[in-house]
């Protein structure tokens, strides 16, 4: 439907033959009749394995038909409560079962339960590598986790998020920017983290640190680093030295990154984050120093400015470096009033090299030239 | 009455196109009928759980061009109202759960097509019945759940705050009675979704991407809330986050290093146009780039030029061109993807 990076295709092509119409007649009407068959035995509410067979092959070939997806969790439920409600009393209490739901500490409702979601999550991995952008297969991994963490004990429920944080370390080995994918990665970590009672922002953090290396250009991976930074702190309870040298060396990593490639938009973006973190108009980046002083503020805008004024050399028609300059430096005017480091002619000067490498934006730039009266 | 979202069957390959571009009105007009005609195709059958929103993109595209009425009125009442579920809420098809988003396509239709009277007589008080099958879905925290099984998403509470607006169900369209949620908590959460870059990600902590900047602007622009959040410095950031999603083939892209994309050219600029930053871009760049992603044959749009169409794509496109000012086309509003002579008559 809406079909992206589909080549068009020509008008002959798409004329079929008369045995391909034939074929397709009978797919659609394989396929209408497995949707009936679903639709009837929901309708009678008849919860039995056949039905929850016959959604799996339905959403198998369909994943986006998320009203079956509804149906499958209607039946799901209705086994559990059936589990529940059985207790260990039940008549038909198969002995092996028994016996492993009393081996690993849980009632048999409790193993019962773990079963089918344990199958059901793997009925989904070769779904989601099929259409990793679903939301509705991410959706009823959610569910079925958190039903699990609902009926299961701690020890239990924390094993099945640890799986997914497997899970989601593989498919973002795969593709790096899923959406879906680092989304995933912080829900399951701050599941583990209620469950455990214990911050994982460290091995998180490394995790950002291993990702960037292994691709600089990923933002991805920058951004949770950012979303990072004021937990690993608050967990270390860095002093006001250890934050300075903190964040010496984020502008050290970024500034090495930023030297391999300036013309990397992801890499400005953090540069931008950590310098926004000494803005005390910017309430979406919580400062790094602590305390966070004008005199700080004033120094770390002169030592980028220096240091981003250099990074020019070979790479003078990279129009980051201009917007970087001429950000940084209106700033650096707002704190510093004596204003010693920048002139109005440098200023201009990259205001015009903006202009003549950045037309596209000229709206932008025009704006900008009015408000900082060049 | 349903629209299939299948694919066009145009066959122009890419540098092929021609030197003059021009939007082809008629023939967007004579795809987007052809829609509900693909019923020999199994694509159609799998993509059922679209059709309403597939109506939604179809009709908004239609009255665009200036032809509102290239759709039968009664068929298309009567295909809303069999979506119609007993909560109140409208699911994508006959048959299929009620979900929130479908009940927000469901609320556009009627409004575009004044069917709201032909409601009523099925579903006596009906605007109301829906404002509360909406309002329910609100969280303790604000936000909104898309069903009774609880996924979050702005997305969802973008489009309940659109769907109450329509119907005149939000507290200040109101203000004699109880509200039915709570605004302030929902604006404060979409403000918990926004980054040091201006943007916004689909929940707090998330990366930003353009499709969700469009629902949180769009929230606090329906809110009444746009302006004085962000203020000057908000918009400036946010503009410039904005309009670096360009890239010179005049498309723009989702999030930085990513491809261009009609659909996404639209939650962006619709969102510059929200906070007036619209000339942050290159307005004649954008065009032609959206007029390159027409099929200049079959009619629709594509994500890209030369690339397969679907009328998602053509909503899309059209809109966008309604926002860029593209002579004959009618005014769009840019919250609610709506003909902006519709959306004027919104009580305030
Ligand atoms: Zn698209």
């Amino acid at each position: 439907m809406a079909s992206h990076g589909i080549p068009r295709v020509s008008g002959a092509s798409l004329d079929k033959s008369e045995q391909a119409k034939q074929k397709e007649r009978k797919q659609i009407d394989q396929y209408k009749a497995l949707e009936s068959e679903v639709t009837d035995r929901i309708k009678a509410r008849d919860y039995s394995n056949a039905t929850f067979q016959a959604t799996s092959k339905l959403l198998s070939q369909n994943p986006e038909y998320y009203t079956i997806w509804n149906h499958r969790r209607r039946l799901l439920q209705d086994v559990f409560a059936r589990e529940l409600a059985t207790g260990p009393s039940g008549p038909l209490i198969d002995e092996t079962d028994a016996a492993a739901a009393q081996k690993a500490g849980l009632t048999l409702a409790q193993h019962e339960i773990a079963l089918l979601v344990k199958e059901d999550l793997l009925f989904l991995i070769p779904l989601l590598k099929q259409y990793p952008k679903c939301y509705w297969i991410w959706n009823h991994r959610s569910w079925l986790l958190s039903t699990a963490t609902q009926h299961l004990p701690v020890h239990n429920s924390s094993e099945l998020w640890q799986g997914e944080l497997g899970l989601v370390t593989k498919m973002l080995s795969l593709d790096s920017r899923n959406f879906h994918g680092w989304g995933y990665r912080r829900q399951v970590v701050k599941e583990i983290e209620q469950l455990n009672g214990s911050s994982m922002a460290e091995s998180e953090f490394t995790y950002t640190t291993k990702m960037v290396e292994t691709n600089l250009s990923n933002f991805s991976a920058w951004h949770n680093r950012s979303q990072l930074i004021p937990r690993i702190l608050s967990d270390r309870q860095a002093s006001s030295k250890q934050r300075q040298t903190f964040f010496d060396s984020e502008f050290e990593l970024i500034t090495r990154a930023l030297y391999t490639d300036p013309y990397d938009q992801s890499l400005w973006f953090y540069h931008q984050y950590l310098m926004a973190t000494l803005d005390a108009s910017n309430d979406q980046a919580l400062p790094i120093l602590d305390p966070c002083t004008n005199t700080g503020r004033v120094d770390y805008l002169e030592r980028e400015i220096d240091s981003i004024k250099e990074m020019l050399e070979g790479a003078e028609d990279c129009k980051y470096i201009y917007q970087a300059l001429l950000e940084y430096s209106s700033r650096y005017i707002e704190v510093e009033a004596g204003n010693k480091k920048v002139s109005t002619v440098e200023l201009r000067e990259w205001l015009d090299e903006l202009r003549k490498l950045d037309p596209l934006r000229a709206g932008r730039w025009r704006d900008w030239q009015e408000q900082l009266k060049l | 009455m349903s629209l299939a979202a299948g694919p066009g069957r145009g066959h122009v390959a890419v540098g092929q196109l021609p030197e003059e571009l021009k939007l082809v009105v008629d023939k967007h007009v004579a795809y987007i009928q052809s829609l509900d005609t693909r019923k020999d195709e199994l694509e159609y059958h799998l993509t059922e759980h679209l059709r309403i929103g597939g109506i939604y993109w179809g009709l908004t595209a239609l009255h665009l061009l200036g032809h509102p009425d290239a759709l039968p009125r009664e068929g298309l009442i009567d295909y809303v109202l069999s979506c119609l579920c007993e909560s109140g809420g409208f699911g994508a098809a006959p048959g299929h759960d009620a979900h929130i988003l479908y009940t927000g396509y469901s609320v556009q239709i009627l409004t575009m097509i004044d069917g709201f009277g032909a409601l009523e007589e099925r579903l006596p008080d009906c605007k109301q019945k829906i404002a509360r099958f909406v309002a329910s879905h609100q969280q303790p925290d604000g936000t909104f759940a898309g069903d009774e099984w609880g996924e979050i998403d702005t997305r969802f509470l973008f489009s309940a705050l659109y769907t109450l607006s329509l119907l005149g169900y939000l507290p200040h369209q109101r203000p004699s009675e109880p509200p039915l949620i709570n605004l302030p908590a929902a604006t404060a959460y979409i403000k918990a979704c926004q980054n040091f870059d201006g943007a916004f990600g689909v929940s707090p902590g998330a990366e930003s991407h353009s499709g969700q900047v469009f629902t949180c602007v769009g929230a606090l622009y329906i809110a009444g809330e746009l302006d004085s959040y962000l203020g000057e410095e908000g918009k400036d950031r946010l503009g410039a986050w904005l309009s670096e999603r360009q890239l010179p083939s005049g498309g723009l892209n989702g999030r930085p290093e990513k491809l261009v994309d009609v659909c996404y050219s639209w939650w962006v600029m619709s969102s510059m146009a929200m906070i007036g930053r619209l000339h942050w871009i290159d307005k004649a760049k954008l065009t032609a780039f959206i007029l390159q992603c027409q099929d200049p044959d079959e009619g629709g749009m594509a994500d890209r030029p030369g690339d397969m169409v679907d009328v998602f794509h053509t909503v899309f496109g059209v809109a966008g061109l309604s926002l860029l000012g593209y002579p004959g086309l009618v005014e769009v509003d840019p919250a609610y993807c709506m003909p902006r002579h519709i959306t004027a008559q919104i009580s305030k």
